[in-house]
């Protein structure tokens, strides 16, 4: 999820706050497949992705192309709209009870050495993993990638290269949407969820991103342990509850001390 | 002059509908809602609109209010001593939020106020011993209705009026210089970082006592009422769909906002914030001076 906003992000230079919505439509598509068509979970990220990236496309095309060029807080609104309109479209149609994918596979534990492990664990971040090796590869060896990656770096110099610009904002996006739609499809085999699922993720994967830096993904992957790592051990020297408060004085003092970044840092260290 | 002259008649309306209609409930019920939304949307405006910093964790500082009054309250404190205290503890407070979240522009600073908010209501949820925790805080006694009416009327009307003079003062300039342009403005000689905490410092204190008088209505406040995502959302469409920056158009936007959520929430749960969603994204795409938008070229096509 967190690579999905810095993809959208990096290329399009607008915060989406929309990706929670996203997050939590996808674990409530794979749920109804599974409920309604009694489609095993594991597969359902095959429609998902597809599915939400053609939603995303459209989503740039009809709505975020016109605010591209005025201030990021317009942006910024809009999107904080259309999350509050998915939201609560999910409210109307699945209401607010919690849901949980059950399957014998969902329980199924394994056991390694002393830990046990659930398949469900292990599968998710398989997937995961193999997801971001797969988006490394695309954005670093595939001609679009390549675009993707010059439209990040300099909008005007990408132009005058001869990049379809408007083309690669849309494909961003809808790469970025389509990476939300599949981790909240992942994570539905985790968690149960309601249609409030995803704004605490949002924001921690907004401080993942930020720790990061904006538009950095191996500083991505690095804000993602160093948070973890985090809360982990704030857990030990305080109560459960307030875990999630961990997340959100690391995202302000993160904010504050470093805005670039820890990349940031790197690069300004290397440099001085 | 004429616009001093069409304020005036508006309060002069508002202060005899209770002796018009002392009975009717329902609608000074409603009306004490719009005054206080619309206190509120307008104090958000104050840092939002005329200077652009947009706060997605404004309930903190209602919250604050609503909590220093229920707290105090429970001590003996009579009510009307605690409005003052709750809009200077949330000012206390935005003073502490401000210097460190000034240091970040634009959309940084809007992500790090959703964290400001929501720590603040983890933080109202986790200190039981002086907040009660998740069961949150009853007030005993509540002033009447009529009471609490007029009190929201005055707050409102104070507010506008302290915000109507912010506008047309050196201070509102060099707020209007900071959302266009925060460099120009810097080497204009504005100090900006003292110029926003000012706005907020103020904005906090009007949220602080609005707080104060939520907490004298609802007469229960949990961390999940008054710290609420829920509420740092309504402060922020308020005065969008109205028309942001503006004087009227927060209050325009409280009062769609009041009645419509009444309406909606009595019929169909969850509807009402799919509409502001809607509302919200038209508004952006379509009118981004807001409501009061078409109202304006109406006004100038004529003179």
């Amino acid at each position: 999820m967190s690579y999905g906003l810095a993809l959208i992000y990096g290329v399009l230079k607008i915060i989406n706050l929309a990706n929670a919505g996203i997050l939590m439509l996808g674990a409530y598509v794979t749920w109804w497949m599974w409920d309604a068509f009694h489609l095993d979970p594991l597969l359902a990220p095959l429609i998902v992705i597809p599915l939400f990236f053609v939603f995303g496309v459209a989503m740039e095309r009809l709505v975020v192309r016109r605010v591209l060029d005025q201030e990021p807080i317009v942006s910024l609104l809009l999107l904080f709209g259309v999350w509050l309109i998915l939201q609560n479209v999910a409210y109307v149609i699945w209401t607010g009870d919690t849901r949980a994918i059950e399957t014998p596979f969902v329980d199924a534990t394994v056991k390694l050495g002393a830990m046990q492990l659930s398949w469900a664990r292990i599968y998710v971040f398989c997937a995961g993993g193999i997801t971001l090796a797969g988006l490394q590869l695309f954005l670093t060896r595939t001609h679009l990638g390549r675009a993707i990656r010059a439209v990040a770096q300099d909008r005007e110099a990408a132009k005058l290269t001869g990049v379809d610009v408007d083309r690669v904002n849309a494909v961003a996006f809808g790469i970025g949407i389509a990476l939300a739609a599949f981790a909240g499809s992942l994570l539905s085999l985790l968690f149960s969820f309601n249609p409030d699922f995803g704004g605490t993720l949002q924001l921690k994967s907004f401080c993942v991103v930020v720790l990061g830096g904006l538009d950095s993904f191996v500083g991505v992957a690095f804000g993602a342990v160093a948070l973890s790592l985090a809360e982990a051990f704030g857990l030990r020297y305080m109560a459960a509850s307030l875990q999630n408060l961990i997340s959100f004085v690391v995202l302000v003092v993160v904010l504050i001390a470093f805005p670039k970044g820890i990349a940031g840092l790197l690069r300004s260290m290397r440099r001085g | 002059m004429a616009k001093l002259i069409g304020s005036l008649i508006v309060l002069a309306l508002a202060a005899i509908v209770p002796l018009v209609a002392p009975h009717a409930e329902y609608v000074l019920g409603l009306l004490f809602l719009v005054f206080l939304y619309g206190t509120m949307a307008t104090s958000w405006n104050i840092l939002g609109g005329f200077a652009g910093q947009v706060s997605f964790g404004h309930a903190a500082f209602l919250g604050i209010g609503a909590y220093t009054t229920a707290i105090l309250a429970g001590l003996g404190w009579p009510l009307w001593a605690t409005l003052p205290i709750a809009g200077a503890l949330a000012a206390i407070f935005s003073l502490l939020i401000g210097v460190p979240t000034f240091r970040l522009r634009g959309p940084y600073f809007a992500i790090a106020t959703i964290g400001v908010g929501e720590a603040t209501r983890l933080i109202a949820l986790n200190w039981s011993s002086l907040t009660g925790g998740a069961s949150g805080l009853t007030l005993a006694t509540t002033p009447p209705l009529i009471v609490q009416y007029y009190l929201a009327l005055a707050l409102c009307a104070v507010c506008v009026a302290i915000a109507a003079r912010i506008k047309a003062s050196r201070f509102g300039y060099a707020l209007a210089a900071i959302r266009s342009d925060p460099d120009a403005a810097e080497t204009l000689g504005v100090d900006t970082t003292f110029t926003k905490t000012q706005a907020l410092v103020v904005s906090a204190f009007m949220l602080g006592v609005a707080g104060s008088v939520y907490a004298m209505h609802y007469l229960f406040i949990s961390p999940d009422s008054a710290f609420g995502f829920r509420t740092s959302i309504s402060l922020v469409i308020m005065p969008i769909v109205g028309g942001i920056g503006t004087i009227a158009g927060p209050l325009l936007g409280a009062a769609i906002f009041t009645v419509l959520r009444e309406q909606l929430e009595a019929y169909f749960p969850y509807l009402d914030l799919l509409a502001f969603g809607v509302i919200l994204c038209a508004i952006v795409l379509f009118e981004p001076k807001g409501l009061l938008g078409p109202f304006d070229r109406l006004v100038k096509r004529r003179g």
